[in-house]
């Protein structure tokens, strides 16, 4: 029994070390294509910790949010950077470094990091040593959930109206993308048959894994998010392979899906709101498959926000231009 | 058997710490790019061996979507930066 104590424990250091020792390179790594592999090392590594932590929830999400899509997302920015900026790095780095920073921006940052220190440091110290926290709340509604999930039940049931705030802020996020302009042109017809096939692989299987994660989520990790992005991974590759889309789907039917997952939450808060008498209380007898049918909602919209995160603006027609 | 599944995934930490180096090292971004997907391979067989550790199916999950993920960071390198990152490099 002690050996395992002492592999754990040198896991546990030897994780915890590469993670601030990554996070360090990620912030001070003046190229930025090395600070986006570092960063997808990072996600991993986070998902790691999580699963260490007995958090499995999270380290699904960390592993197809922070691991997957993020690294696409983070290069897709770069290469619309680079095409805003041809500049070599080197120059801009080296331009930077000429311009002497002013007294006031050096130190009020420093002023500021050691405050959120203190704070931290003080919330973390006043904590209690050990505390149950909503366990023991959570265990006792659990039958009146609708789901077997713990997490689940939370995150859909009893602070619904948290989820439901979430998929406006996704909704917000896209918005305020689609405010900074049109993308010229979708990418070009793929020629490449290794990339053909993959997707011809690839696709049907993560929508596959996409539903198996939106219906396990009733009974163990899993659910619309990460749910969500497995969808939006498969709709990145399809961008990226070429996948021709009609323009007539791009208008109406794309956001139609788009504000899908808040639309529904909203009709069935507000249903709820006059035949219940409170924001999402569902009626025990119906709560399983309200859950399922707000997860399923929520599922389409994150994947359809996140690969259109990922193109990059408002597709534009043709005719527009 | 359960400290053979820890004792085997600290060594496959301590191998990604040692690809570690090809990510900061370089040169091209590609050595960078291939390093990551190697991270990502050992991060599932890391994640398969804790599964069996803790008993815990929704870990064989997590190893599933990342398995799944890796190929899509490794097509958005290939079809976006990897064409800006050579031009770059030869000047």
């Amino acid at each position: 029994m002690e050996a395992i104590d002492i592999a754990l424990g040198l896991f546990d250091l030897l994780l915890v070390f590469l993670l601030l020792w990554l996070a360090w390179l990620v912030m001070s790594s003046e190229d930025l294509f090395k600070a986006i592999v570092l960063f997808v090392a990072f996600g991993l590594l986070m998902a790691l910790v999580w699963v260490r932590l007995e958090a499995p929830d999270i380290a699904l999400a960390e592993a197809a949010i922070g691991a997957g899509l993020t690294g696409a997302l983070l290069m897709a920015a770069l290469d619309r950077l680079n095409a805003v900026k041809p500049m070599p790095a080197a120059a801009v780095v080296t331009s930077a470094k000429r311009e002497q920073p002013s007294l006031p921006s050096k130190v009020l940052p420093l002023v500021a990091l050691v405050l959120i220190v203190l704070g931290l440091g003080y919330a973390l110290l006043s904590l209690p040593d050990v505390a149950d926290g909503l366990v023991p709340n959570v265990k006792e509604q659990m039958a009146q959930s609708g789901v077997k999930n713990p997490v689940t039940a939370v995150l859909l049931n009893f602070r619904g109206y948290d989820t439901l705030l979430e998929m406006v802020v996704l909704l917000l996020a896209l918005l305020s993308v689609w405010s900074l302009g049109g993308v010229r042109k979708l990418s070009p017809r793929n020629t490449n048959p290794v990339l053909a096939s993959l997707c011809r692989v690839l696709v049907p299987v993560l929508i596959l894994v996409s539903c198996y994660l939106l219906w396990v989520g009733a009974d163990a990790p899993g659910g619309a998010f990460q749910a969500g992005s497995v969808l939006g991974a498969a709709g990145v590759l399809l961008l990226l392979s070429g996948w021709h889309v009609e323009q007539k789907i791009l208008l109406w039917p794309l956001r139609f899906i788009l504000v899908l997952g808040s639309g529904v939450f909203i009709i069935i808060a507000a249903v709820l709101f006059f035949t219940q008498g409170g924001l999402l209380t569902y009626p025990v007898a119906q709560a399983g498959w309200l859950i399922l049918l707000l997860e399923s909602a929520a599922t389409l919209s994150i994947g359809a926000t996140l690969a259109a995160l990922f193109f990059g603006g408002i597709p534009k027609s043709r005719v527009d231009q | 058997m359960q400290l053979l599944y820890i004792t085997l995934a600290l060594f496959l930490l301590v191998n990604l710490a040692a690809g570690m180096w090809r990510v900061l090292r370089g040169p091209g971004v590609a050595d960078r790019m291939l390093a990551a997907q190697l991270f990502g391979t050992t991060a599932v067989a890391i994640l398969l061996l804790l599964a069996e550790a803790a008993g815990s199916n929704a870990l064989r999950d997590a190893a599933l979507v990342f398995a799944l993920l890796a190929a899509v960071t490794a097509v958005a390198f290939v079809k976006r930066a990897w064409s800006m990152q050579e031009e770059r490099d030869v000047d």
